[in-house]
């Protein structure tokens, strides 16, 4: 552990270390060097990231998660992460493959993942039409934070809304035209998802095979997007977005999705389930400004119409605590365990509520600093009136080096989303260093 | 009173004469910049004060007045994010976040003084319309205005080489005159297939004092393009042009 502390520290130190280089100059013959394409390609990232959370003693998760472990103030956790990617390109075809190796240490847990987070096959007769098979992973949605027409994605964590997803196995293609007028480009996309025991089975319910479609056009400068899903694996859905510059500094968006028949699970404070089916719409409308200053907002609101009332979430820490007080008094497991039950997926997802304001704002490169780049995140939960409150810097000014601190504070009443979450704040440093390795092969 | 009629009617006349002269002039400089629909290398170069330099190489598309795209292929970091443009939208597509998202003109991919419409620069005569020419001998100053308010600069006022007829320096400055930046045309070169321009492009901004951003250009050719590579359902495939 004091290796990887000092480790820290000497990175934490890399900023400072400036060091000259020459003056403009360039080597044409260097530059034709690069310029040339190989038909293989490998790189990636390697990346380490300290954090230290201040637990909250009183929260329902810390409770849920530390009940059976010694009390503690303080949690380090220490992770590193390889992810590659490497393509091989001949005639129309193209295979790709992106992975991860990712190994996490602290006081708590100790674990490696191996991930194959995209592979697939893509065929390109022309540039109007490809199509691809293999695992991929296809966003959809023009929301920063949120995403509700994510169909056929994942989850991503509106904490850190742009780090890279794991796909599903699919085939997919891509139809496009273009146009001169008003309907400037039409493209199509069809997507198949089976889901079977080995193949796709955290998407959905198995043994199904679900089809997925998106139309995308660019019509008066808007771009617009419908989508659907229908199978058996989950809920038939279907969706709208749009994007569009009002001016060349704002830009509206937003997305609406409606889920056909879906099935809510809940538990009260005595462990007891409920199951609800209804239909419902979620919906989410923002912005992006930039002003003058250089300073971008990035504004949304989202209605997460799968999302728990405020009676909903109340039961469910009511529960946590029942269970907590029945282990202290009789080592008691029972409640406990019920409530872990009902955490993944549902109670324990990211922003498992209804209503919420997200509002980032980023200054580029203040007093004339190159590449480093101030932010600060605030996720606001409108029913409980909790928030979570994140600045963060990033420098990125050596090359292939990106730097990043952030801290994450959380601020809420009891039985309150961010005021039960295990962590009153945690402060983590991320360096990040991407490499390109096609040369190794030449 | 004929005579001040006559001389009237011909004042009248004569400004229209002059600001079409302005804009053939403008097209011609457009056209001997890089062909109506071509491919490019670009490599861009921030300097700060101390020297410190950080580098990027983009792989360009362009075709017609409004379709232009980039792809990213150096440093590491950098690698596979594209940049689309049609006419004043833009959009930015990176690996990791794996959407388009529109970005804006003023906004800067790499940071350092050019921004994304420098980056993904149109044909000057699609963004602007000539005011005023002035003759200074081996050169002409031409006024620019901006056609709409959507254009990253409301003015330029372009130095034009007479003979070669490429721009040899361009201030950038706002409605209200003040300048945002120059660009300094350099080193002009026989590209082949009849493209003679400047392969260099150098820009310094007041609003960044010491700083520095070069552009280079290289095997900058003509090329017949589909309308559908400009499209953000393309952009993931640009690296497949090259």
């Amino acid at each position: 552990m004091k290796s990887i502390k000092f480790l820290t520290l000497i990175l934490l130190l890399v900023p400072f270390l400036a060091f000259a280089q020459d003056d403009y100059s360039f080597d044409l013959s260097e530059f034709e060097k690069e310029m040339e394409k190989k038909p293989y390609s490998v790189g990636g990232y390697l990346e380490f990231m300290p954090k230290i959370f201040r637990l909250d003693h009183d929260a329902a998760f810390y409770k849920l998660n530390f009940y059976n472990r010694p009390e503690k103030d303080y949690l380090d956790e220490y992770d590193l992460k390889l992810s590659m990617k490497g393509g091989y390109e001949k005639g129309i075809s193209r295979v790709y493959i992106r992975s991860s190796i990712n190994t996490t240490e602290s006081d708590i847990k100790s674990r490696t993942d191996v991930t194959i987070d995209e592979g697939y096959l893509s065929v390109k007769p022309s540039s109007i039409f490809n199509i691809s098979i293999g695992k991929k992973a296809l966003k959809w949605g023009k929301g920063y934070a949120w995403n509700p027409v994510a169909f056929i994605g994942r989850s991503k964590n509106p904490d850190d809304p742009d780090l890279a997803l794991e796909g599903y196995i699919m085939a997919s293609a891509d139809y496009i035209k273009s146009f001169s007028g008003p309907l400037q480009t039409i493209s199509v996309t069809p997507v198949v998802i089976p889901v079977y025991e080995h193949v796709n089975s955290e998407f959905g319910e198995r043994n199904n095979t679900n089809y997925a479609g998106k139309l995308y056009l660019l019509l008066y400068d808007t771009d617009l997007d419908f989508m659907f899903l229908k199978g058996n694996s989950k809920p038939s859905r279907f969706g709208a977005d749009f994007s569009r510059n009002i001016t060349s500094n704002f830009e509206i968006h937003g997305e609406f999705a409606y889920i056909d028949d879906i099935t809510k699970k809940t538990i009260d404070s005595a462990g007891n389930k409920t199951e609800t089916t209804c239909d419902v719409k979620s919906y989410l409308l923002g912005i992006r400004y930039l002003a003058e200053s250089d300073t971008t907002f990035i504004c949304e609101y989202y209605r997460n119409g799968t999302g728990f009332t405020g009676e909903e979430i109340e039961g469910f820490f009511n529960l946590v605590d029942n269970g907590y007080n029945s282990y202290v008094s009789s080592s008691d497991e029972t409640l406990l365990k019920k409530a872990k039950t009902m955490t993944e997926g549902s109670y324990g997802r990211q922003n498992p509520m209804r209503d919420y304001m997200y509002l980032r704002i980023t200054q580029k490169e203040p007093f004339d600093i190159l590449y480093f780049t101030p932010s600060i995140t605030c996720i606001y939960n409108i029913n409980d009136k909790s928030y979570s409150l994140s600045p963060e810097i990033l420098y990125t000014g050596i090359t292939n080096l990106e730097l990043r601190l952030k801290a994450g504070f959380l601020t809420g009443s009891d039985n309150s989303e961010f005021g039960e979450k295990q962590n009153d704040y945690r402060i983590e440093f991320r360096a990040r260093y991407y490499f390109d390795a096609a040369n190794l092969f030449d | 009173m004929r005579k001040i009629m006559i001389f009237l009617i011909a004042m009248m006349f004569a400004t229209p004469v002059y600001a079409i002269d302005g804009n053939e002039l403008l097209k011609k400089v457009d056209r001997n910049l890089n062909p109506d629909s071509y491919e490019s290398y670009k490599k861009l170069i921030n300097i700060e004060p101390n020297g410190k330099k950080k580098e990027f190489i983009l792989f360009t598309v362009k075709k017609g007045k409004d379709k232009v795209a980039a792809i990213f292929i150096s440093p590491a970091s950098e690698k596979g994010r594209s940049t689309l443009r049609l006419g004043e939208n833009m959009w930015l597509y990176i690996p990791n976040v794996g959407k388009p998202i529109r970005i804006t003109s003023l906004q800067s991919v790499v940071g350092g003084v050019f921004n994304n419409s420098d980056i993904l620069r149109l044909d000057y005569s699609s963004e602007y319309n000539v005011e005023k020419m002035e003759d200074i001998g081996d050169e002409y100053i031409l006024h620019l205005k901006a056609k709409t308010k959507t254009v990253a600069y409301d003015k330029l006022k372009m130095w034009v080489n007479k003979e070669k007829l490429v721009p040899v320096r361009i201030e950038c400055l706002t409605e209200t005159f003040m300048l945002v930046k120059t660009i300094y045309y350099k080193n002009v070169t026989d590209f082949g297939g009849g493209i003679m321009r400047p392969a260099v492009i150098e820009t310094d901004s007041p609003l960044y004092k010491g700083y520095k951003s070069v552009m280079i250009f290289a095997k900058m050719k003509a090329r017949e393009l589909n309308d559908e590579v400009f499209t953000i359902t393309f952009m993931p495939n640009l690296d497949s042009l090259r």
